[in-house]
């Protein structure tokens, strides 16, 4: 029994093959994102590779260097709630929680997310700010892309025609803090602004990779606001400094949620106060 | 073309295309209409269903794809005891208002109370937060489903 146009491939390979092979054909993970524009006419795929009967997709897999490997099914709800996602790598875990709500975490993926790139959604900063890298396959194998690298563009990643997203790595978590601060209209909406932040703390100092979501065509990073972060973590100077670098870097538009020159006025406010909680986190340690 | 789902313990056999969604499949073919299509784009809440035992969206799941999960609807749910407790108290606390929202609302609350059996307010707001009331009846939604709770005590 099947439905003309559905395949439900069971590996990866069949799943590439199926998707350079097919004529229009799209990737359909947990659906929170195609089916809802299938269902207001803004895409009508004439065929779908679901990703579902992919054993290998789904879960969080620890890796022998002892970083993480988050398959791309994996549902937010399973990443908000794995404890050892922990250290610098609880930025992501932060950010998984803040997604919509109950309902929507236990159907939304990470693969579905990222592919979407929306750069109001709440992953593309945290990965980046996680360190974290994409993996895609396509009919000829696999390749990995730094999260940095990976958002390119408005709802335009590093993946090309016949390709998708099957995974993330991340590094091994270090000691100390990972956060993730939103401000939006209501709790579960899409961010206005959004700053990713982790703090890696060890007997040479304090290392910070910091990224704003919501406030341009993909994250928002300066080597400047990191290195500023790093040198001085907690002084106000130094956080107040990072937040005009970041908010000079930022290039927001104009939407439903909040003008442009607001975006830019609160950047720096959000970066302060994630710094803030940040900071008292590692001192709580 | 046919498809063969679980939908309340029973293998059903349904029509569906490649664009078909099981809340059209539930409604239309199964006349299972306690579900309710709100805003099908997985915003309001009126079509929560369980699949596999966790709340998630009839509209936002192809019909193609549910074949081999087990789905329960409000209508599977009517010989369930936390059910019945939660109808109830909707009913005493006065949380029905129109009634759209509500068979995914208690759907919510259903989930929510089967991981945890007493949970404060705020829990129940958040658990339900995937869930709107254009009647903004929340007040006695919340009483309601900690009536509810109250009711499971020994």
């Amino acid at each position: 029994m099947s439905v003309p146009g559905f395949h439900r491939p069971k590996s990866v390979e069949d799943a590439a093959r199926l998707l350079a092979e097919t004529d229009g054909a799209r990737c359909l993970s947990g659906g929170a994102t195609l089916v809802a524009m299938m269902n207001a006419s803004l895409a009508e795929p004439k065929a779908i590779v679901s990703l579902a009967g992919i054993p290998e997709l789904a879960g969080i897999a620890e890796l022998a260097n002892g970083g993480f490997r988050i398959g791309a099914m994996t549902r937010h709800a399973a990443t908000a709630g794995d404890a050892r996602l922990a250290g610098t790598l609880a930025v992501l875990r932060d950010a998984a929680r803040q997604i919509a709500n109950p309902v929507v975490r236990n159907m939304g993926t990470i693969g579905g997310s990222i592919g979407f790139a929306d750069p109001a959604a709440d992953y593309p900063p945290a990965l980046v700010a996680a360190n974290a890298e994409v993996e895609i396959a396509n009919a000829a194998g696999r390749r990995r892309v730094a999260a940095r690298d990976f958002f390119v563009d408005w709802y335009t990643t590093a993946c090309g025609p016949g390709e998708f997203v099957t995974g993330v790595y991340l590094p091994p978590p270090r000691p100390g803090a990972g956060l993730y601060k939103k401000l939006a209209r209501v709790s579960g909406d899409f961010a206005i602004a959004s700053v990713a932040l982790s703090a890696a703390k060890d007997a040479n100092g304090v290392s910070i990779r910091i990224a704003v979501g919501g406030c341009g065509p993909r994250p928002i990073r300066a080597d400047a606001a990191d290195a500023l972060l790093s040198a001085k973590f907690g002084d106000a100077a130094a956080a107040a400094a990072a937040g005009e670098a970041l908010a000079a870097a930022a290039d927001p538009v104009d939407d439903v949620r909040a003008s442009a020159e607001y975006r830019r006025l609160v950047i720096p406010r959000l970066v302060a106060e994630t710094v803030a909680h940040a900071r008292a986190a590692l001192e709580a340690r | 073309m046919t498809l063969a789902l679980s939908i309340n313990g029973r293998i059903r056999q349904v029509q569906a295309g490649l664009s078909d969604t099981l809340l059209t499949v539930l409604r239309d073919q199964l006349l299972l209409t306690a579900a309710k299509r709100g805003c099908n784009q997985g915003v309001c809440g009126a079509c929560t269903v369980l699949i596999d035992g966790r709340p998630q969206r009839a509209c936002l799941s192809l019909a193609a794809n549910c074949e081999g999960a087990a789905i329960t609807t409000l209508e599977g749910l009517q010989r369930d005891a936390s059910m019945a407790r939660l109808q109830k108290a909707f009913a005493a606390t006065g949380a029905v208002q129109c009634g759209f929202c509500t068979p995914g609302v208690l759907v919510s609350a259903h989930a929510l109370l089967s991981h945890n059996a007493d949970p404060r307010t705020d829990e129940i707001r958040a658990g339900l937060s995937g869930n709107l009331c254009r009647c903004s009846g929340y007040r006695k939604i919340v009483d309601a489903v900690a009536e509810a709770a109250k009711e499971a005590k020994p």
